[in-house]
């Protein structure tokens, strides 16, 4: 697979709501484990 | 290339519905079960005839997170396998053969249940004592399962054999992935049961090892929740892009998370022992990091899904940041369930993660906060996924159509489903944090007040568990009707193909002997030291009690 050819198939596929989404993701588990984390901390 | 609209010959097509049939009636008892739970436990009914409320719990544990997860997912992966690499006459009375094993086992179990003579829970955790035929029982469910095991390998291997150097159908190594870590799983509970507690409830042995016996299970413990999990990472890999008017995204990302899932899956079992004396905390250290390396074939799910759904929407005409989520079909039940599934595993995953870190495993050990835990990953995330691939298999099988009428109310059960166990699953993690205690039947506490606390919490139980217990009539009543009543017809089997797009498989992703290997190898490092620690260290072994709990 050519370098021009892997790149033009990156400009093909727009995957920002993918990117967002993800992150969201990421955020919800590391916001959740900390609220747990601070439960643990306070007891 | 796999013809999608051709159902699978008759004879395969029994083998998969003799599965679905134990299933189903497995998730109608074993729901049951569940909604008489929550109304004990919260202080509305009291059981009948000398029922005892663990003997309920035993019944509901055993038969929905052991019998009707192990007969569909076989069920569904022979229906895979048949599908694209084929079932010979012999790989099918093998088949048939396991089924028998399988189903002889989970009657011996659930009679010794039914009798009162196993409340040891679904963990069957020593030193409770179960009589012997309840683990003969169980036993025989997992020989049966491993004659399934090798019957999938064989079919893959026969398969490679008449198309050397092509690359295997990837649902066929879902499969044989899948497989593979039930076996390598499944040799830790055959250990203890057949090595330890037959001999032990036979009375050939006094006492019995509690530590080992407890690091045995959770050496299939663990793998087990993966065991239910892959099957609907099946589904949704390489089944929904197609009901989506989609294709896979990307073929190697999928296999590669599969090969992934197998070499972490297996050496996490002390993540459940945590607060266990008698493990070296180095080594329970150890584990909750291979325990973490989970999380990356999760997110890689997670990461192929949202793109898959982007892909298709965007190529269907929806633009803006979020607008594709408009192209996917939310009245087509096929696709609405999964999703309504894929969308609880981020609560669910994430509770994982809080269980499986040392100091928050301290706040919700033995808590209903796990119950509400796993109530969402296996109960919704997962359950979910099989009633979507039901709505397209038991059909496709049966040689009927999914109507519409079918369509509308698999929404309706999704939705009541939903809701259902937002209602018990969220009050039990509340509960939890609260300090409320898992696997206990209904009590006052001696009105201590922080029990008070919790009673609220225990009503919402009721109320979600009775929502849910709704949601099973529905479905159980839409099985029947799929396999008995819907017209005659011809229902799709959907299995999507990869993107044009995708780069090529590369070979290595299919190195089997690599792969097992370092498996072999990650699980004799995560437990060979501890273990013999724990054989040398053992405390005197214990005796039994079958009467301590009623």
């Amino acid at each position: 697979m050519s370098k021009n050819s892997s790149k033009k198939k990156q400009e093909e596929h727009d995957l920002k709501g993918t990117l967002i989404s993800v992150l969201g993701i990421g955020a919800f588990i590391v916001i959740s484990w900390f609220i747990v984390f601070a439960l643990f901390v306070a007891r | 290339m796999i013809k999608n609209s051709v159902a699978l010959n008759k004879l395969d097509s029994k083998l998969v519905m003799a599965h679905m049939y134990v299933a189903f009636i497995s998730l109608f008892i074993g729901g049951l079960m569940g909604l008489l739970q929550t109304l004990v436990r919260s202080g509305t009914l009291v059981l009948p005839f000398g029922i005892s409320y663990y003997q309920l719990l035993t019944v509901h544990g055993v038969i929905l997170a052991l019998v009707l997860t192990t007969f569909f997912i076989i069920g569904f992966q022979f229906a895979l396998m048949s599908k694209t690499v084929g079932m010979s006459d012999k790989q099918r009375d093998s088949a048939w053969f396991g089924f028998w094993i399988m189903l002889f086992g989970t009657v011996t179990t659930a009679i010794t249940i039914l009798l009162g003579k196993a409340n040891v829970l679904y963990t069957f955790y020593a030193p409770l004592k179960a009589y012997p035929t309840f683990y003969i029982g169980l036993a025989l469910v997992v020989v049966g399962s491993w004659i399934g095991c090798f019957t999938n390998f064989r079919q893959l291997y026969v398969w490679k054999k008449k198309h050397p150097g092509e690359k295997s159908p990837l649902l066929a190594f879902m499969v044989v992935i899948n497989m593979l870590l039930w076996f390598i799983a499944t040799l830790g509970v055959a250990a203890t049961v057949i090595i330890q507690l037959i001999p032990w409830s036979l009375g050939m042995v006094d006492t019995v090892n509690v530590l080992v016996s407890r690091t045995l299970f959770w050496y299939f413990g663990h793998p087990l929740v993966y065991f239910w999990l892959l099957p609907a990472y099946m589904a949704w890999y390489a089944i929904i892009p197609k009901i989506i008017g989609g294709k896979i995204f990307s073929d190697s990302l999928a296999r590669l998370a599969f090969v992934l899932f197998l070499m972490f899956s297996i050496p996490v079992g002390f993540h459940h022992q945590l607060t266990e004396p008698g493990i070296d905390p180095v080594w329970k250290f150890i584990q909750v990091v291979l325990t973490f390396m989970v999380i990356i074939p999760s997110l890689l799910t997670a990461f192929s899904m949202f793109a898959t759904f982007e892909v298709t929407g965007r190529s269907k005409g929806y633009t803006g940041l979020f607008g594709w989520l408009k192209g996917l079909p939310w009245k087509d039940v096929r696709f609405f369930a999964p999703m309504v599934g894929m969308i609880t595993f981020i609560p669910a995953g994430t509770g994982g993660i809080i269980n499986a870190s040392n100091q928050m495993n301290q706040v919700v050990h033995n808590t209903i906060w796990v119950t509400g835990h796993f109530h969402l990953t296996v109960g919704t995330t997962v359950i979910l996924t099989f009633f979507g691939i039901s709505y397209w298999l038991i059909p496709s099988l049966t040689g009927r159509k999914l109507t519409k009428k079918i369509n509308t109310l698999g929404m309706i059960q999704t939705i009541v489903w939903a809701f259902g166990m937002s209602i018990m699953s969220g009050s039990m993690h509340i509960a939890g944090l609260l300090g409320a205690p898992r696997r206990s039947s209904y009590s006052t506490y001696g009105g201590s007040e922080q029990a008070t606390e919790w009673i609220g919490y225990q009503i919402a139980q009721a109320i979600g568990g009775s929502i849910l217990f709704i949601g099973i009539i529905l479905m159980v009543y839409i099985f029947f009707y799929m396999v008995f009543a819907a017209p005659k017809g011809q229902e799709e089997f959907p299995i999507a193909e990869v993107s044009e797009d995708a780069e090529p498989t590369p070979k290595f992703l299919e190195n089997w002997k690599l792969w097992i290997g370092i498996t072999v190898a990650l699980i004799l490092f995560a437990y060979t030291i501890p273990f013999l620690d724990i054989i040398h260290h053992s405390p005197p072994g214990s005796p039994g009690f079958d009467k301590i709990i009623r």
